[in-house]
């Protein structure tokens, strides 16, 4: 008897314990930061007891995946990576559990933030509806092997009068371009992303902002026709013609990598995470030739997803748990050793991890000075119009004044359609 | 109607209902919601901000350019592809039908692109196809040819993904065409050779009558998943460069979970199940006819 009682309580006693247990569940995309938390996951069981499952998938079936379940009373997941794309749809459907409360009662410092980062994956308006999970910035990269040859340097000093160094000026790096090109042995100069929607538009978006160029004014009236964005598509255009491979109209950015990583390529103005890939002798034949730089001229384009709450998510303040835990100061430094993208400036600033990768100093900056994306709710679609009017222009299809034209069009119509303007 | 066959008849309902709700749940309630959510400018952002619009949604994507010009690209791609397949097909099934030794060999290799994915075709087609390092180019390299840009050029494009679909479905057509080659007696050809007809007489008055009905049958389904074709560009091309390959299926796909803008894309969905219906219909009336 005394037998069958120790077995009902301890049967009792799982039965209870797994009635408390809570599991949280999340869609993440395919990437390397995923598989950086999913290895440290275990210690966040540990300490807290709650479980965390990860559905990992490609980008592209993120959001179809995600509508159905935040459209729900009580959704599926519990928390969820928000791309920047989505955060005007996201916010104006209401979809993300604005986090200031919960912030501010477990004194969460959010000022560890790049500014450029906590304004595009964190606030909207005033409200905290995100904390930023990772950063995927542009940044030009650049050979810096071929830049520091005397015989490169000697005469580039000859054609050009001026030094051959790591460029901070547009206009330079468009003379280092043109100088490193030489076709005949199948060696460019630059290689663009050119493809349909994102990759173009993505891409073009740093050439605008190189040449001073933006997408709206204050009030969201479109910027997009000005001399500025002329010569930043004319600059564009001619890049991937004259400069360029074949094909770069057509090229998705793992292509394009593909060029620069196997050495046929002085440039390549991408994703900053990049740079580890470049510097892998598996995917790549230029290690640590490779310099990682801010977009020459006035600035590139930020990047990043950020961590939220869904208003139907089912276990909210377990979901706040785990955000606290994963963007903590020593989480967040270990994802970075495992070479996650950092979005808090302390891990920028970190001793050894400045002493283990040495374009910190350069990504901190790159970070710093980034520029934002139009952030509204027709976000991606807008990155359509722009991808096919830069495509066309690109091709020959569309004068690149009539594309500039359409697109300023299309962003004033879907920010008034987003009660923007 | 006398009482056995009431009873019968009734009996065959209750063995078919379970089917037929389930395909109803399943198919139609869908279409319904669909044809519904085309009358209404609707989105999944707030659903308060629903309203009926009537045949606006229509309205807007016949005098659409994009969804004329995604219709233009997509007619000329699905009679392009057919018709390659079919004639590629046919070609194919015929010489396989008179092969007596290996013919599982040569089955199971023809077999293969069509167990293959879309996307992983895709994916692996842009491998080959990359300017610089992908193999095609390399080979066309080796006899002197200058790189082709398959995929950065409008022309090149179009016919780059026409070729790869044609790699793709291709075997799908011999596998159905060889199968009705297969079951075609022997006894009216040797009647034709007894009677003196040639190979081309016999091909046109024997192969191709008993043919018809698989050959109406193949075309039919291939025809309609050929309209529905949007993986693989949406894999390789993205409807680009420019909207060069902008099929019909991409672009309703876009207009739903990129634009947001539910209501139109599925307006446009009726109206592509409208061109289906239109179209499939006189080929199955062919074929009821055939078959009687």
């Amino acid at each position: 008897m005394k037998k069958i009682i120790s077995y009902l309580t301890l049967f009792l006693a799982f039965i209870s314990f797994n009635a408390n247990s809570v599991t949280l569940r999340a869609v993440m995309e395919n990437v390397p930061d995923t598989k950086f938390i999913q290895e440290l996951l275990p210690e966040f069981t540990e300490k807290t007891g709650i479980e965390v499952e990860f559905e990992v998938m490609g980008y592209g079936e993120m959001h179809p995946k995600l509508v159905p379940s935040l459209t729900a009373s009580t959704g599926s997941y519990d928390f969820m990576p928000v791309d920047f794309y989505w955060v005007g749809e996201f916010d104006k459907a209401g979809w993300m559990m604005p986090l200031d409360k919960m912030i501010s009662k477990d004194g969460f410092d959010t000022s560890v933030y790049f500014d450029s980062l906590m304004n595009l994956t964190g606030k909207v308006g005033n409200t905290t509806y995100m904390l930023p999970f990772y950063n995927y910035a542009m940044g030009l990269t650049v050979r810096n092997d071929l830049i520091e040859d005397a015989s490169n340097q000697s005469n580039f000093k000859s054609k050009y009068g001026m030094d051959l160094k790591i460029p901070t000026e547009w206009d330079e790096y468009l003379n280092q371009v043109e100088f490193f090109t030489d076709k005949a042995n199948g060696f460019y100069g630059v290689v663009n992303q050119g493809g349909k929607a994102d990759p173009i538009a993505m891409e073009w978006s740093n050439y605008l902002f190189a040449r001073g160029g933006s997408f709206h004014d204050q009030n969201w009236n479109g910027q997009l026709k000005s001399d500025e964005a002329l010569q930043a598509l004319n600059d564009y255009i001619s890049m991937i013609n004259n400069y360029g491979p074949i094909g770069a109209e057509s090229f998705s950015f793992d292509e394009a990598f593909n060029v620069a990583a196997q050495g046929n390529a002085y440039s390549y103005l991408t994703y900053n995470w990049f740079l580890g890939s470049y510097n892998d002798p598996e995917q790549s034949s230029v290690v640590g030739k490779m310099a990682l730089i801010p977009v020459p001229g006035e600035g590139g384009l930020n990047g990043a997803w950020g961590w939220s709450i869904p208003t139907s998510s089912p276990n909210p303040e377990a979901a706040w748990e785990f955000l606290k835990w994963v963007e903590s100061p020593d989480i967040a430094k270990r994802r970075a050793e495992m070479g996650g993208a950092a979005t808090r400036k302390d891990v920028f600033d970190d001793p050894d991890l400045n002493k283990k990768f040495d374009h910190y100093p350069g990504l901190k900056n790159l970070l710093a000075t980034s520029k934002n994306f139009p952030v509204f709710t027709y976000t991606p679609q807008f990155v359509e119009v722009m991808g096919t009017e830069l495509s066309k222009a690109v091709i020959g299809e569309q004068d690149p004044n009539v594309a500039l034209s359409n697109m300023n069009e299309q962003l004033e119509e879907l920010a008034a359609k987003d009660g923007k303007r | 109607m006398n009482n056995i066959q009431f009873n019968d008849r009734r009996f065959g309902f209750f063995f078919v209902a379970p089917a037929v709700i389930v395909l109803s749940i399943v198919i139609l309630t869908p279409i319904v919601i669909a044809i519904v959510t085309s009358f209404y400018d609707y989105t999944l952002i707030d659903r308060s901000l629903n309203k009926f619009i009537g045949l606006k949604n229509y309205f807007n994507s016949i005098s659409s350019a994009k969804f004329l010009h995604s219709s233009i690209v997509t007619i000329s791609f699905v009679f392009l592809v057919v018709l390659f397949e079919f004639l590629i097909g046919f070609l194919i099934a015929i010489l396989l039908n008179q092969v007596e030794k290996f013919r599982n060999i040569y089955y199971f290799i023809l077999l293969i692109p069509l167990l293959i994915n879309p996307v992983v075709v895709g994916l692996i087609w842009r491998m080959f196809l990359h300017p610089q390092l992908g193999i095609l180019n390399y080979v066309i390299s080796l006899i002197g040819v200058d790189p082709v840009n398959w995929l950065g050029d409008p022309q090149n494009a179009f016919i780059t993904i026409i070729f790869v679909d044609i790699w793709h479905q291709v075997s799908f057509m011999i596998i159905l065409l060889l199968a009705g080659l297969a079951s075609i007696p022997e006894e009216p050809y040797e009647a034709a050779r007894v009677d003196g007809a040639n190979g081309f007489q016999q091909f046109r008055d024997i192969t191709l009558t008993y043919m018809r009905p698989v050959i109406i049958i193949t075309l039919l389904i291939r025809l309609i998943f050929a309209l529905k074709t949007y993986d693989l560009i949406y894999i390789m091309t993205k409807g680009g460069p420019g909207d060069a390959t902008d099929l019909i299926s991409y672009y309703i796909y876009r207009s739903a979970f990129i634009g947001l803008d539910l209501g139109q894309a599925a307006s446009m969905s009726v109206i592509l199940l409208i061109i289906v219906c239109i179209i499939i219909y006189p080929l199955f009336n062919y074929m009821n006819r055939a078959d009687e």
